[in-house]
């Protein structure tokens, strides 16, 4: 979708060939159609904050039934097989199916707007990777039909969201719930790879004119990296899933240890992904909170090349740490030495980031909004969360804190007090823009105290009983061990931080129906997604900007004159080549993912033995599936890249008549 | 602008400090002292306390830090906050975009800060690997392997009796290892399932038993004392009360314990004539889910508790010990578990040829008396759910009643 192509367009009065029916590209503009065949990067954003906000509040639940269980000694809420199941689908729908995505929401929705692009590089594969992400999301909760509808043999995943091998295996865990794990992560694996390519591409190639790279937004340079670090750490899962699949279902011995297969390997495999899987997490929370800074303290980001080198750092040395979780596993005195020296180094970087954003502050002048409560909640937290990690480094020290409780009160100071808090942060601060309604900055900070109060009573108790000894993943403690109090301090305070979350959930929902209305660029801006009206029109921007510097909306905000006569040149230039080119529609990714989803299903749910029923499903259903697929992506490239222009009147409302020019330009 | 008028939030406030003081009223706030049975702040031996000061060195580098930019970072949020709203619409302040020296300082210092950290982690790396070199020679030597959900203790270098002929074995004892007290212990893990870690915090940090990897470790109990581990590897269902218990010994008291487990499993003489039947046997009380197995006086002194646990048991019943010596094997009880001397030779569960010495059954998870055997022995599925025990019950289709249980126990509970 490259506007400036110098392709002769095709006239409306120029014959359109006869499109066959089935090709006929989807014209709906509202109604479940139209969200289906979208391919409207600010929709696809808006769908994945849908879908992972609603998964982060099913793993909330998961995360309270598990406090419920251990606020007392010796706890009867769950049986011990559902803790297990809760504390493993607890870990995998936070990081698969809430932060993962609602990362990816902001990636959708923001970036093309701060590179001045009209949407993404693919925009169909875009709406593949929303689809797929959902088809994967379904297949990895799919199991719940065993123990809510009483299904024998089927359960959610209960082996750990790491998945450590040989637990994994058929003979340890015989039922369905591996498989869904396996099946549904994939899924996810292929979702994440095509959406990250997709980023790439859009910021390589996408950017406005004088969007230098050194001129790119933090967010945007995090979501870059975070792409890439996607692209080459998923790899390693994949292989990993697959031949632990090929394993349980194909009797091979990659980790079967009677065949002579090493469930070591499964650790470093695994590791080798689930390392940069955690800054994957973290490095899109930075760029937000690098964004909400300077705009909040009306001033530039502090040190911007070494804010955006060390982002790249951090990326780097996120793959070559990933045995830092493995200190436990007998590695040996070099192996052991040179990780916990690597996992030093990254604190780093991760410090320079710290700085950057207090001298971001320093000089300022702070508006204390929402956003910037939450932001600056992300500091204090991510902080202490990183210092927790330091001592993690200490090899020989972890040997005591590895599996503890102490590992738990870490990581979550990272993930809630870092990534989610920055991801409320986030929607908070672009909420004008996507909807053009503001929170009211009451009920805002009210969440965000109850919120950040909540936080800190359930995790700062977790530091104490780690170091007293309490081992994670378990179901029951005996009351002498002196963990009682702690416990049941944190799980007040889980409850208190899902009210929190609770308060919040239900200010954005009145906020999105009945909220203050505000004006465009309500926070005084920075970057170019302030620019454009709110809620921003479907395609963007009237005319591609030109950027002059970092800052680019404040800069223009500051040359208005120059602006505005660069803008008039390039109106015209761009209506001299037809009109603002827009994607068309397509229902054709929707149904590549839904044969994705019975594939997912189809050979997971029956039974790989010749000498039961099953199989007939099994095979049906995969090839069924795998059909479907083969048929969406047929049509998808018969239908072709091709789109329609607009045309504009002095309000920014399409033209009518123009609307649907099913123009042949071949881009 | 105040959305909600001022008693509202004053009354807001009193709820809430009301109400915590009722939720927190009855907590016991020492937690912070961290002095559990598996507290990692208490170092009885020194490859924990190598690790514990090395905690305490990443603590104070990191708390000194904290302090640091904790306190630049409080003031600039007081000191550069807009005080009105005319303050935030104010001329923004100078766009400066960064200093070159200050970042590079930064980073200098926080590199010297990792410094201090790293130098004594690869000391520690180094120590806490392997026995020292000048030890060495002075080590003892054990093998712990992990099973769903126990711990099977091996002793290579003693030899234990497997019956009256003089067949000898390498001593096999389950879920309480018994070591001898300031000396090096070198632990050989290994497991036959899933991956399990053995973690006794007072003594040493965790290693992982692997499968198809041949892992060990070293610690030492300065002195005897009676320890607390726990599995910290999640291996299943029941990972949770997968618990085991460490023994360290004086050279005189280790000589005398290892003397007397490598003899024969202690035979109680039945009555020359047959006892009338017995009175009924009552019920065993219900047990709630998960309910505690361990008592505070057990607690109080641990290792007195152990000693005494080791004589025999004040009212034993031969007539009763007779009949659940039989019992044990006609409930094939003997298919899985070894009783060196009674005939017993199977392997898959937990060598019981004293059994009653030790303190714990079901894995360090509930105390050995008559009352919490019976509890284990009636219905292993409710006390450790999933565990091979019960599967071994439900497939052989065995039952035992109260009479049953009853002489199971004092059978168990004979073999000193």
């Amino acid at each position: 979708m490259d506007t400036t192509a110098k392709t002769a367009y095709l006239t409306k009065e120029d014959a359109v060939p006869v499109q066959p029916k089935l090709l006929a590209h989807p014209t709906a503009k509202t109604g479940l159609m139209s969200w289906l065949t979208t391919v409207d990067h600010k929709r696809i954003g808006f769908l994945y904050g849908v879908f992972a906000l609603f998964f982060f509040l099913v793993g909330g639940v998961e995360a309270l039934l598990i406090r419920a269980q251990l606020m007392y000694p010796n706890g009867t809420v769950l049986t011990a097989q559902m803790y297990n199941t809760m504390f493993t689908m607890h870990g995998t729908t936070m990081i698969f199916l809430a932060v993962m995505p609602l990362s990816a929401a902001f990636f959708n929705y923001i970036m093309p707007l701060q590179i001045g692009a009209r949407d993404v590089a693919f925009p169909r594969l875009n709406a593949f990777s929303l689809w797929t992400f959902v088809a994967g999301a379904i297949v990895l909760n799919i199991g719940w039909v065993g123990p809510i509808f009483g299904v024998d043999g089927h359960n959610a995943p209960d082996a750990g969201w790491y998945g450590y091998s040989p637990l994994t295996s058929k003979q340890f865990t015989p039922g369905h719930s591996v498989d869904y794990w396996v099946m549904g992560l994939q899924l996810l694996g292929v979702a994440s790879i095509a959406a990250s390519l997709n980023f790439i591409v859009t910021i390589i190639n996408m950017r406005a004119p004088g969007m230098t790279m050194m001129r790119l937004p933090v967010f945007t340079w995090m979501t870059l990296v975070t792409a890439f670090l996607i692209v080459l750490s998923f790899p390693a899962i994949t292989i990993a899933l697959v031949e632990l699949m090929m394993d349980r279902n194909f009797g091979t011995v990659f980790f079967e240890v009677s065949g002579g297969g090493m469930p070591i390997l499964w650790q470093h495999l695994f590791w080798v992904f689930g390392h940069p899987e955690v800054y994957i997490l973290i490095l899109p929370a930075m760029g937000i909170i690098s964004e909400i800074l300077p705009t909040f303290s009306r001033k530039p980001l502090f040190g911007y090349p070494i804010v955006v080198f060390s982002g790249a750092c951090i990326g780097f040395l996120g793959f070559a740490v990933w045995s830092h979780h493995m200190f436990t596993t007998g590695m040996g005195t070099v192996a052991t030495a040179a990780f916990a020296l690597a996992t030093m180094a990254i604190a780093v970087p991760t410090g320079v980031k710290i700085f950057n954003w207090i001298g971001t502050m320093w000089g300022g002048r702070l508006m204390m909004r929402t956003p910037m409560m939450f932001a600056l909640g992300f500091v204090w937290m991510f902080m202490i969360g990183g210092f927790s990690g330091v001592m993690h480094s200490a090899a020989p020290a972890d040997t005591q804190q590895n599996d503890s409780y102490f590992v738990i009160a870490h990581f979550h100071y990272v993930l809630i007090g870092g990534s989610i808090f920055a991801l409320l942060a986030g929607i908070h601060y672009w909420f004008p823009l996507m909807f053009g309604r503001k929170v009211s900055e009451f009920w805002g900070k009210l969440s965000f105290w109850i919120i950040f109060v909540g936080f800190n009573v359930t995790f700062f108790p977790m530091h104490f009983l780690g170091l007293n000894g309490m081992p994670r993943r378990t179901f029951t403690y005996d009351p002498n061990l002196g963990w009682n109090t702690a416990n049941y301090i944190a799980s007040i305070g889980a409850f208190v931080l899902g009210l929190g979350i609770a308060v919040y959930f239900a200010v954005m929902i009145y906020t999105y129906y009945k909220g203050e209305k505000v004006g465009r660029d309500p926070w005084d801006g920075r970057t170019l997604e302030w620019s454009i009206p709110n809620p921003p029109p479907e395609y963007n921007f009237r005319v591609i900007p030109t950027v002059h510097a970092r800052d680019a909306f404040w800069y223009e905000k500051n040359n208005r004159e120059q602006i505005a006569a660069e803008r008039a040149v390039a109106e015209k230039a761009e209506a001299d080549h037809g009109g603002i080119h827009m994607p068309f529609s397509s229902i054709w990714p929707f149904v590549a993912s839904c044969g994705l989803l019975i594939v997912g299903i189809g050979s997971t749910a029956f039974e790989a033995k010749w000498d039961v029923p099953g199989i007939h499903w099994k095979l049906g259903l995969s090839l069924l599936g795998g059909l479907v697929t083969l048929v969406g992506i047929y049509f998808w490239s018969l239908e072709g890249n091709e789109g329609y222009h607009l045309h504009l009147d002095k309000d920014g409302k399409p033209v009518k008549g123009h609307e649907q020019d099913h123009g042949h330009g071949k881009h | 602008m105040r959305l909600v008028p001022s008693f509202l939030v004053r009354a807001g406030q009193l709820l809430v400090a009301g109400a915590s003081l009722l939720l927190l009223s009855g907590c016991d706030f020492n937690f912070w002292r961290m002095d559990g049975h598996q507290s990692t702040m208490i170092a009885e031996g020194p490859v924990a306390r190598s690790q514990l000061n090395l905690f305490y060195v990443t603590c104070w580098v990191t708390l000194v830090i904290f302090i640091l930019v904790g306190g630049v970072l409080a003031y600039t949020m007081w000191r550069f906050r807009a005080r009105t709203e005319a303050d935030e619409r104010a001329e923004p302040p100078p766009q400066s975009h960064g200093n070159p020296l200050v970042e590079i300082g930064l980073i200098g210092a926080s590199v010297l800060a990792l410094v201090i950290i790293a130098v004594p982690t690869l000391t520690a790396i180094w120590y806490t690997y392997d026995v020292p070199e000048a030890e060495k020679k002075n080590a003892y030597e054990v093998t712990a392997t992990g099973y769903q959900w126990w711990f099977k203790f091996e002793y290579p270098a003693e030899q234990a009796a497997v019956d009256a002929a003089g067949t000898k074995t390498p001593l096999v004892t389950g879920n309480e290892l018994v070591i001898p007290a300031g000396r090096p212990v070198r632990i050989n893990v290994r497991t036959v399932d899933v991956i399990h870690s053995f973690w006794v915090p007072k003594l040493g940090g965790k290693i992982d038993m692997i499968p198809n990897r041949a892992n060990f470790f070293w610690l030492q109990a300065d002195k005897p004392g009676y320890f607390w581990g726990q599995c910290a590897e999640y291996c299943g269902d029941s990972h949770a009360v997968m618990r085991f218990r460490v023994i360290a010994l004086d050279e005189k008291d280790f000589a005398a314990w290892k003397e007397k487990q490598l003899g024969l499993a202690r035979s109680v003489a039945a009555p020359a004539t047959a006892v009338a039947a017995a009175a009924p046997v009552a019920a065993l009380r219900a047990f709630k889910v998960n309910e505690v197995g361990v008592s505070e006086a057990f607690d109080r002194n641990p290792l007195e508790a152990w000693r005494a646990k080791q004589a025999v048991e004040k009212e034993e019943n031969p007539a009763l010990i007779a009949q659940g010596r039989e019992l044990f094997a006609a409930k094939t009880c003997n298919a899985c578990h070894s009783v060196r001397g009674h005939g017993a030779m199977g392997v898959q569960g937990p060598d019981l040829t004293h059994f009653g010495a030790r303190t714990t059954v079901g894995a360090g998870l509930i105390e050995n008396n008559p009352e919490q055997l019976r509890r284990w022995i009636r219905d292993p599925e409710s006390v450790k759910p999933g565990n091979k025990m019960a599967k071994a019950y439900r497939d052989n289709k065995i039952t035992l009643s109260d009479a049953e249980q009853v002489a199971l126990t004092a059978y168990l509970l004979s073999l000193k």
